[in-house]
């Protein structure tokens, strides 16, 4: 490998040099050819509304009114309770998940089940936040006959139900959505941070150890300030970026009695503007945009630093003997803990009543009468319609690897610049966006269609796709693109063959798109119609008659997350390398 | 989103979603006017079914809840349908106001209920026609389980009373089942009571932005409907679970597990019974009672169709639905009341409606749902304007706030939401 340990993209293109540019580079022409699509849709469908946001929060009907709809949003009653909940959440929620999810990982990893305790883990993570929610909201149900938390509180207290504390009652919902969050996301964190500890040079451990240092000491300067720093700081960034897609669960976990008490800014601009981004709606869109971007950025300029080499993961799992107590207890409690919502979704949607079942009968088992089975015609054709998204996104995402190509050879300030213009443009929330992208949409006539949503769809999934196969065609060992460029009559031709050594960055960026729109919400929500609604949205439209339909609406939500789990499962490894190798650089 | 086409689509969609067999009734004509509507599922296969009729192609639209924001977007890009239905009439006046919409005349023989048409109208033009209605003043109860209903608000409340305390020592089903959970149950409720105790111009001033809603009629309003809720036992499980139950689960409290003896909502409550009903004993219904026993409240919620300004075929079709033919597949279908008085009451299949029908027309002045007429986000939606007002009320009076309290912060908060909204304009 004619790479060091930390070589960048940099690095690659050097060790080219100049001589050869002129075979191996698309030429000017060509570079802008590839480009062109990705440019239109980023600048039409995000920088263009963007700016109509911005626009649009300092004007009234095209009037100039300056802060006036700031001052507004900021003095209405409740945004500050907003926001601050906002801050908690992109705070606290991305320790706790961090920090479980290094607990898990180390915890996992010295355990001989641990292979398990990960995948009962991982399952979460592909689930819709939809059914999440759904999931959770049947867990706290306040009907200790439907609520399994409810219940266990009942018997572990001894007290009615009216005397509890209402889990999604006021005062407790938040803890309650967040619960819920946390559940899906430790996953992720742990695959990660076991990619990581994976990497850690086992040679680093024994060198401290060998002069004398602690465990302390092998932890701080065997694992901490070689690879996990970086780590807990990609972790925190992803988490955080998350938690602004708390909207699916809030919107399905609380009743609308409640939802105030939940209510974040993501939240509260969809309320107060809907899909019409004017006004007060847009100032607080503009105040959550720079937020987030300049989260992102900060977090950007920490963690630009090269993914150690891929070939480092094969010296692991030699230490799988110093296994503790603490550890085994952990994953296993683990397990446990993050099955029993599960079980609880899986229950509930079965015809039979097990054991934590529906003693009442009746409405929550009607999904397997007749009656109840008609709720699966609609449910079958928005799968269909979620089917047919997943795989028109994902391959038009997939040609941006196009894109990605020209870009990848970029040095310098230039390279600099597009990746924080992509990485500023990956988090960009579509709710402070969605008005005026509705009328770019009503321009090509497609709102409301499907075209629409996966024109939508596929211009939110860019940023990221473009960001990723770039560093990754940049990353690419020398000799391989050197071959490549060798083999290559074309500049196709070399594409093509670099691609090939990319595999793992497209696998991840096809599992992670595919899964992103076949578990949408938001973007259903505020884009598509009746006609074209996909399985989220179908999903929660049905949570208005949560009780009524709790059965259907279980197995409606079991169906839905086999697809994504299956494919997300499989591909878990390609997913964490090419996160951790692209996305975050 | 109004909540009464909400919960007509939420209700529809899954019962009526097996008739899914919805083939889009457009096919390729000279040319075609296309409509957006709010409606999905069996209600929009029928409306499909509806304009199959029209002699010219007709593109119908289902754009989802949210079709304010998917027309002002079509507006901004100068690509507005031809005709659209409306859920709620305070969104005709505020397009009608902009200038968005152009004048319809309705076929010669469609007759709205007093009170509904002049909701379509700004400055003496008329800018829409109803097409479809729902009767939103109906109290719903099991005979066995209630023999004799009450006639007069205080009547109602006297009987909670009693059960409530019945419910209390464990001897029996409590009074109320109410969907609290669901904002628009609420402004229902308060709706009806309103309307019994104002007159109707109070009703209306109201509705047109124009009385203080700090005013006697609002806060008495509140005072009785305190008077009612704060009744201890008045809900399985009190206030604080009521407030986590939905419109459908208090309606399966009530005809399913009987937990319940009564259960107040509009008339497509039915669609929601004939699912969950255990049991073969028919449901029966009594007018939501008034002040007295004489004047009881008629509120009615209704979805109106428009014309965009500049369409050429948008009046016409506009005009083409007002007629009562129009109505003839949501009458085969069973189960919607129309605004139309030109459809004769006979026409209807179930009793149930074929009575509402005649209660339409035999009520001097209809009064239309008031949350519906609302500006900006006043109307509410699950969190916001009124509907988070009533809620944040229901919270306040079951919690033991104290009734007068409980009513001047509800008062303070409808006058603020009311200036804040009306204020853009």
């Amino acid at each position: 490998m004619s790479r060091g340990p930390l070589l960048g993209g940099l690095a690659v293109l050097d060790d080219v040099g100049p001589p050869r540019r002129g075979r191996a580079y698309p030429a000017a022409g060509v570079g802008w050819a590839l480009l062109t699509p990705a440019v239109l849709l980023l600048g039409g469908l995000l920088a263009w509304p963007v700016l109509r946001t911005v626009h649009a929060s300092v004007t009234t009907e095209g009037r100039w009114v300056g802060v006036e709809h700031y001052r507004a949003a900021l003095a209405a009653p409740g945004t500050v309770a907003v926001i601050g909940r906002t801050l908690l959440w992109a705070l606290l929620v991305p320790t706790v998940v961090t920090l479980l999810g290094y607990l898990l990982a180390a915890a996992s990893r010295r355990s001989q089940e641990g292979w398990l305790v990960r995948l009962i883990l991982v399952v979460p993570t592909a689930l819709p936040l939809v059914v999440t929610g759904m999931t959770f909201r049947l867990l706290y149900d306040p009907d200790p006959e439907r609520g399994l938390a409810t219940r266990l509180l009942t018997w572990a207290t001894g007290r009615n139900p009216e005397q509890l504390p209402q889990l999604l009652g006021p005062d407790l919902v938040t803890v309650a959505v967040m619960s819920a969050f946390v559940w899906a996301w430790v996953g992720l964190a742990m695959l990660v941070f076991r990619a990581a500890l994976d990497a850690v040079p086992t040679g680093l451990a024994d060198a401290v150890r060998a002069f004398g240092g602690s465990r302390r000491d092998v932890l701080w300067d065997a694992q901490w300030r070689p690879l996990l720093l970086r780590t807990v700081a990609v972790v925190f960034a992803l988490v955080a970026v998350g938690t602004s897609r708390t909207f699916d669960l809030i919107l399905v976990m609380t009743p609308g009695s409640v939802r105030d008490e939940a209510a974040v800014l993501s939240l509260r601009i969809w309320q107060t503007s809907g899909a019409t981004t004017t006004g007060e709606g847009a100032a607080l869109g503009v105040v959550w945009l720079v937020a987030v971007t300049a989260g992102m950025l900060v977090v950007a300029l920490f963690v630009r630093q090269a993914w150690p080499p891929r070939s480092s993961r094969r010296q692991r799992r030699d230490r799988a003997a110093t296994r503790t107590d603490w550890s085994g207890l952990l994953a296993a409690g683990a397990a446990i803990a993050w099955l029993l919502p599960l079980g609880v979704l899986v229950a509930t949607s079965s015809p039979e009543p097990g054991t934590g079942g529906h003693r009442r009968g009746g409405p929550a088992r009607r999904g397997w009468t007749p009656t109840g089975r008609c709720s699966a015609v609609p449910s079958c054709g928005a799968a269909s319609a979620s089917l047919v998204l997943g795989h028109v996104v994902t391959a038009a995402v997939l040609g941006r690897a196009a894109a990605a190509y020209p870009l990848a050879w970029l040095t310098g300030p230039a390279a600099q610049v597009t990746g924080l213009v992509l990485m500023a443009a990956v988090v960009v929330p579509v709710q402070v966006i969605a008005g005026p992208l509705n009328e770019v949409l009503g321009l090509a006539l497609s709102s409301g269609t499907a075209r629409g949503v996966a024109l939508v769809h596929i211009a939110l999934g860019v940023p990221f796709a473009v960001l990723v196969l770039r560093n990754a065609f940049a990353d690419l060992p020398a000799d391989q693109v050197r071959g490549a460029r060798i083999g290559g009559r074309h500049w196709w031709g070399t594409l093509r063959r670099l691609a090939r050594h990319n595999r793992t960055a497209l696998v991840a960026v096809a599992v992670l798109e595919f899964v992103q729109v076949w578990n949408d919400l938001v973007v259903g929500l505020l884009f598509s119609g009746p006609d074209a609604a996909p399985l989220g949205l179908f999903l929660a439209a049905q949570t208005r008659g949560f009780v009524a339909g709790s059965g259907p609406l279980a197995a409606g939500c079991v169906l839905a997350s086999i697809l994504p789990v299956l494919v997300f499962v499989l591909a878990r490894r390609q997913v964490v390398a090419g996160l951790v190798a692209g996305g975050v650089r | 989103m109004t909540g009464l086409g909400l919960r007509r689509r939420t209700l529809l969609g899954a019962a009526a979603a097996a008739t899914a067999a919805a083939t889009g009734g457009c096919g390729r004509g000279r040319r075609s006017v296309q409509v957006a509507v709010v409606w999905a599922g069996g209600e929009l296969a029928r409306f499909r079914e509806v304009v199959a009729g029209y002699p010219a192609t007709v593109q119908v639209v289902g754009v989802g809840n949210d079709i304010d924001a998917f027309l002002t977007a079509r507006r901004a890009a100068g690509t507005s349908p031809d005709v659209a239905i409306l859920p709620r009439p305070g969104l005709v006046v505020e397009y009608a106001r902009r200038g968005w919409l152009g004048e319809v005349s309705p076929a010669a023989s469609y007759a709205a209920p007093a009170g509904m048409g002049d909701l379509l109208s700004v400055d003496g033009r008329r800018y829409g026609v109803w097409v479809k209605a729902a009767h939103k003043s109906l109290c719903w109860h099991f005979p066995s389980m209630l023999a004799e209903p009450p006639r007069s608000w205080d009547a109602l409340v006297t009987l909670t009373r009693q059960l409530g305390q019945r419910h209390r020592a464990g001897a029996g089903p409590a009074p109320l089942a109410i969907g609290a959970a669901d904002g628009w149950v609420l402004t229902d409720w308060f709706e009806n009571v309103l309307a019994a105790v104002a007159g109707v111009d109070q009703y209306e001033a109201l509705a047109r932005g124009e009385a203080d809603w700090r005013g006697r009629p609002v806060a008495y309003a509140l005072d009785r409907l305190a008077e009612l809720w704060s009744v201890a036992g008045a809900f399985p499980g009190g206030g604080r679970r009521a407030l986590l139950t939905q419109f459908e689960e208090s309606i399966i409290q009530v005809v399913h597990h009987r937990e319940a003896v009564m259960v107040f909502e509009a008339d497509f409550v039915d669609a929601v019974v004939a699912r969950f009903r255990r049991g073969d004993e028919p449901l029966a219904t009594f007018r939501f009672p008034g002040a007295r026993v004489a004047d009881q409240p008629l509120i009615v919620g209704g979805d109106a169709a428009v014309a965009f300004a500049g369409s050429d075929g948008g009046a016409e079709l506009v005009r083409w639905l007002s007629d009562a033919v129009a109505f003839l597949p949501w009458l085969d279908a069973g189960g919607y009341l129309s605004p139309n008085l030109a459809v004769p009451v006979d026409s209807y299949r179930d009793p149930l409606r074929r009575r509402l029908a005649g209660e339409l027309r035999a009520a001097d002045a209809v009064q239309f749902d008031l949350s519906d007429q609302l500006p900006g986000t006043f109307t509410g939606t699950d969190g916001v304007g009124i509907w988070r007002i009533m809620q944040d009320f229901f919270m306040d009076v079951t919690d033991g706030v104290p009734a007068r309290k409980a009513v001047s912060r509800a008062t303070g908060q409808l006058a603020e939401a009311a200036r804040v909204a009306g204020g853009g304009r």
